[in-house]
């Protein structure tokens, strides 16, 4: 397998919140830690406030991060601030927004969406400009490519607009492209073809890392699956492993409310809580007042991340527990 | 948990009318420029207690059923033909008192977005009792000890009638917002999107409630979803809309085996599943066509893998002729022209 | 390249772009509304006698002749003449140009600073934030008119130029906190961030991106500012603070004033520039009502609500949905 080329070390962003009076705060990322591939899609998966879409930020350097690295071809870049290092990371990282609608700016044609980071970059020069921008348009599947090339973002539909944002993201070559929930506003019957996209690029050695809330579609176009909640990761692995026999009690019930069309709604027990982050977390496990396995030390001790299988960790003590030796001794748990 | 005496529905045992009935309903937005046809001559019927799903993409017209039923629309919209019943009676055009009588006492609406009907600036039940006080002549102690009744029914502490709406969490609200719906005791309940904007957890809990609610209550329900999934699950029966026009209506559980219209088949063949082996999803090649100008003959031809010119009758009907919801088999109903060959 | 998706036809209702006439865009979207139509003609009109005015003035404005002095509009002076002799129809379209130079000078200059330091301040924040807000606020608390009256007491010139200097001075820091509340409205949307991603710098993206998306409250505040210009002009000059040795519409007035017309019953040389400054001062406001219509578009169809409401008072219809 390729070696990485993002690395995420230890990751953690706090917001400050509360006042002047009561300081307290806001734990959106914990110590997160992973690693994209070329030529695979990575999929972190949470829901709303489980700070995903706060990593994909820190990734691509929109907020600084309170602790913790990003390591990318080998190079430690968190905390890079001269300009020449941030324009040349900006041109291997890239991002996909979710919001068609907004992610373009209404005032400008396709074409300058497409030549700005190519001229940015010094990727094309004046000349080369128009039939570089055309040939994007051909890659995402916007033909004829002049006609598009010309047209204004409302002139377009979400899917193409969608495309066009696809194709801002690749006109710098990155190596990395996050896209942060690109489908979820987009009509039912066009996200097929957004989600067939990225998985026809993974094909140019591209790193792809996929937010979304939607685990149906994180097994559709992923490698691997991360499950992110409150901030910290909480199961990671083979996306078909992990979705057939998740380990973290947390990934079992999203699975489970997933409505699926053959099953008939069945009632399932869900206790009260939520995926957001947590405001100064005590020690123990975030999860606990919503999990079916909680047990004692559940209440005490934060769970650590744990090889439980080859290539499948999580965040656990009943599952994944960090002494090994319980595991064997009484295997029938 | 037990319900108060009074909060128990008045619909009568058994009733052969449906509750709600539209007749070709056809709404128009009209503008200086042009007039877009959101809703071109559907005919629907909802029946005492049942759940019916309307799936459809943006723009297919679902919203504006949904608005058109509750006697909300305002202009540029319109009604320019057609007929809503309620329990057999017409309500386009009643007077302002018949319809201030019928909203929300005969007919209900649960919002997308909790924050788009709650007021922020004021404690729930206050609101709840602004409601009721707007419909009944109630002291507002009587009103507040109901409204405590509803949230504890939809499963809310009682005590958070105190709380302002950005004190509870998105999944609260929407809860709340389903109370405020069934406060008047309502026999039809219509749901636009109302899980939408909620993770896919609140989502389960919400629907598990609406279920529970349902049967005990035994109101109908319009869910109107762009979501086909969802209706799968919890629907007794399923309109599927395109440009304005209901395509296919079936029992859920004939639309999940038996898909006919080529439009219902593309979109279940949209969704990645979850169990199963994965093959390429096809979605469906094209976009919704603009209401203000749709295409000629089947709204669907456009973009329908079935036309392809081959079979040249076929082809003249396809793009010259509206198909025309017809039986296939027992209570499934499609609007194709392949299935009246 | 593996296979993909085949396209699709571009969305419908792409408009041809075909224009036998080049109508600039804004100007089609000016005309769309009623109001604005109405401010437009007024404000051209206004803008074409200024252009002409050499052409139409039937004599010197500054010419006097004591035998036509004081004289009632007639036929031969339109407007009628000053104490002086002088020709007001002259003057109100000689004075024209002056206001609408005045007005549009200092609205061009008020709106370039209010635009660059509310856009930066908003898009930068932090210190730069924070030491732009504190300079808006040092000349918001600042009172015009006031100011105007004690600083043109110690100027020795009141030319032109040093009046649209002082205009501007006063009037940005108004359009500079209204158009920085927009771009931090702005600031968060996502091509906003999209562009940052893409690696503009802080001075291209105020310019290219949110610049473009603001335009239609530039140009409101563009509008503002003239025809506060204009009343603040005409009105210190009518008070003898202003430049009384050029032709204005205020220094008509102010020689009337001043030479009792009033005592002597003659209200042509009130009335006549007075009703220009009006008629201009109501062409900019309709102006503005018309720019907010298209930049808001709930406006639109308030009026459409309006008038549909007033129609089925007077024909009750069935279909009244």
């Amino acid at each position: 397998m390729t070696a990485p080329i993002l690395e995420v070390r230890e990751l953690s962003k706090q917001f400050r919140s509360g006042g002047v009076l009561h300081p307290s705060k806001l734990h959106a990322v914990d110590e997160v830690s992973f690693a994209l591939t070329p030529g695979r899609i990575t999929a972190l998966a949470g829901e709303s406030g489980s700070g995903k879409s706060t990593v994909a930020r820190l990734i691509l350097r929109l907020l600084e991060s309170t602790d913790g690295e990003i390591v990318f071809d080998g190079r430690d870049v968190t905390r890079k601030r001269r300009r020449r290092d941030v324009l040349r990371y900006r041109s291997q990282v890239q991002m996909i927004f979710q919001d068609p609608f907004g992610s373009l700016n209404p005032a400008k044609t396709v074409r300058h969406h497409l030549a700005r980071p190519l001229r940015i970059h010094g990727i094309a020069g004046r000349r080369d400009v128009r039939s570089r921008v055309e040939a994007l348009l051909e890659v995402v599947g916007l033909v004829p490519p002049k006609k598009f090339a010309d047209a204004y973002p409302h002139e377009l539909s979400g899917g193409q607009r969608q495309r066009v944002a696809i194709a801002r993201a690749l006109a710098v070559n990155p190596k990395v492209v996050i896209a942060d929930e690109p489908i979820s506003m987009l009509d039912v019957s066009i996200r097929a073809g957004i989600l067939n996209l990225m998985r026809d690029l993974k094909e140019l050695g591209i790193a792809f890392l996929y937010v979304t809330h939607d685990l149906a579609s994180a097994r559709y176009v992923a490698d691997d699956i991360l499950v992110m909640y409150a901030g910290q990761i909480v199961e990671q692995g083979p996306v078909d492993d992990v979705l057939a026999s998740p380990l973290h009690p947390y990934t079992r019930l999203l699975i489970a409310s997933i409505p699926d069309g053959d099953r008939n709604l069945e009632p399932i027990e869900i206790r009260k809580g939520t995926a957001a982050a947590a405001v100064d977390p005590a020690p123990g496990c975030r999860f606990v007042d919503r999990c079916p396995l909680a047990i004692d030390v559940c209440r005490h001790e934060t769970p650590q991340l744990v090889e439980a299988e080859p290539g499948r960790i999580a965040r656990c003590h009943v599952t994944a527990p960090r002494q090994r030796e319980d595991l064997h001794a009484h295997p029938a748990a | 948990m037990t319900l108060a005496l009074d909060v128990l529905p008045h619909v009568p045992e058994a009733r052969a009318t449906p509750v709600v009935a539209l007749e070709n309903l056809v709404v128009d937005y009209v503008s200086r420029t042009r007039t877009t046809r959101a809703v071109d001559g559907v005919s629907l019927s909802i029946g005492a207690g049942e759940i019916v799903g309307l799936a459809g993409e943006s723009g297919c017209g679902k919203s504006t059923l949904g608005n058109a039923i509750m006697q909300v629309l305002r202009p540029p919209a319109q009604i320019s033909s057609g007929r809503v019943l309620f329990d057999g009676k017409d309500v386009v055009g009643r007077s302002r008192g018949d319809l201030r009588r019928y909203r929300w006492r005969n007919v209900s609406m649960v919002f997308q977005s909790a924050m788009n009907a709650l007021n922020p600036v004021m404690r729930v039940g206050d609101q709840f009792v602004d409601m009721m006080r707007a419909h009944e002549r109630v002291s507002k102690k009587e009103a507040l000890v109901r409204a405590g009744e509803l949230l504890e029914l939809v499963g809310i502490d009682r005590r958070r009638l105190r709380s302002y709406p950005h004190q509870l969490s998105g999944g609260m609200r929407q809860r709340v917002v389903i109370g405020m719906a069934l406060a008047l005791r309502p026999e039809l309940v219509i749901m636009d999107e109302p899980t939408t904007a909620l993770d896919v957890v609140v989502q389960r809990e919400i629907l598990q409630q609406v279920r529970e609610l349902q049967a005990e209550l035994g109101f109908a329900v319009l869910f109107i979803t762009h979501d086909l999934s969802l209706l799968l699950e919890i629907a007794n029966r399923i309109a599927i809309m395109y440009a304005g026009e209901i395509v296919e209506e079936a029992p859920a559980a004939s639309l999940r085996v038996d898909p006919r219209h080529p439009y219902t088949v593309g979109l279940l063949g949209s969704f990645p599943p979850l169990h199963g082996p994965i093959e390429r999803l096809t979605g469906i090649p094209g976009s919704p066509p603009d209401l203000s100008a749709p295409p000629s003959g089947c709204r669907f031809h456009p973009r329908c893998p079935h036309c392809t010119g081959e079979d040249v009758a076929l082809h003249a009907r396809q793009v010259g002729e509206r198909p025309l919801l017809r039986v296939v088999s027992g209570d499934h109903r499609v609007a194709c022209h392949r299935e009246t060959a | 390249m593996s296979q993909l998706q085949p396209t699709i036809e571009l969305a419908p209702a792409l408009p041809a772009r075909r224009t036998r006439v080049r109508v600039p865009g804004w100007l089609t979207l000016l005309l769309r509304s009623p109001k604005s139509r109405v401010g437009v003609v007024i404000l051209g009109f206004m803008i074409i006698v200024a252009l002409i005015a050499p052409l139409i003035s039937v004599s010197d404005p500054t010419a006097f002749s004591l035998v036509d002095a004081r004289q009632a509009p007639s036929w031969h002076h339109l407007f009628g003449t000053t104490d002086q002799g002088s020709d007001i129809f002259s003057q109100v379209v000689v004075g024209a140009r002056r206001s609408l130079i005045l007005g549009a000078a200092s609205g061009a200059i008020a709106t370039a600073i209010a635009a660059t330091l509310g856009i930066l301040a908003a898009y930068a924040g932090g210190i730069v934030d924070d030491a732009i807000n504190f300079l808006t606020n040092v000349f918001l608390v600042i009172p015009t008119i006031p100011l105007l009256v004690v600083a043109s007491s110690y100027l020795t010139s009141r030319t032109m130029k040093s009046m649209v200097l002082f205009l501007a001075l006063t009037l940005w820091a108004f359009e500079a906190r209204i158009l920085r509340g927009q771009a931090l409205s702005l600031r968060n949307r996502d091509f906003v961030l999209a562009a940052k991603v893409a690696g503009e710098s802080t001075w291209r993206i105020v310019f290219g991106e949110l610049v473009p998306n603001m335009i239609s409250r530039i140009a409101a505040g563009f509008v503002l500012v003239f025809y506060i210009s204009l009343l603040v002009d005409a009105g210190l000059t009518f008070l003898g603070l202003g430049d009384t040795t050029h032709v204005s519409w205020g220094m008509t007035i102010y020689w009337a004033q001043t030479n009792s017309a009033v005592l002597q019953g003659e209200w042509w040389p009130f009335l006549f520039p007075g009703l220009a400054l009006v008629l201009t001062v109501l062409g900019l406001t309709l102006i503005l009502a018309g720019i907010d219509e298209v930049s808001n578009p709930r406006l639109r169809d308030e009026v459409r609500v309006r008038r549909h409401f007033l129609r089925s008072l007077v024909l009750p219809t069935r279909r009244a949905a």
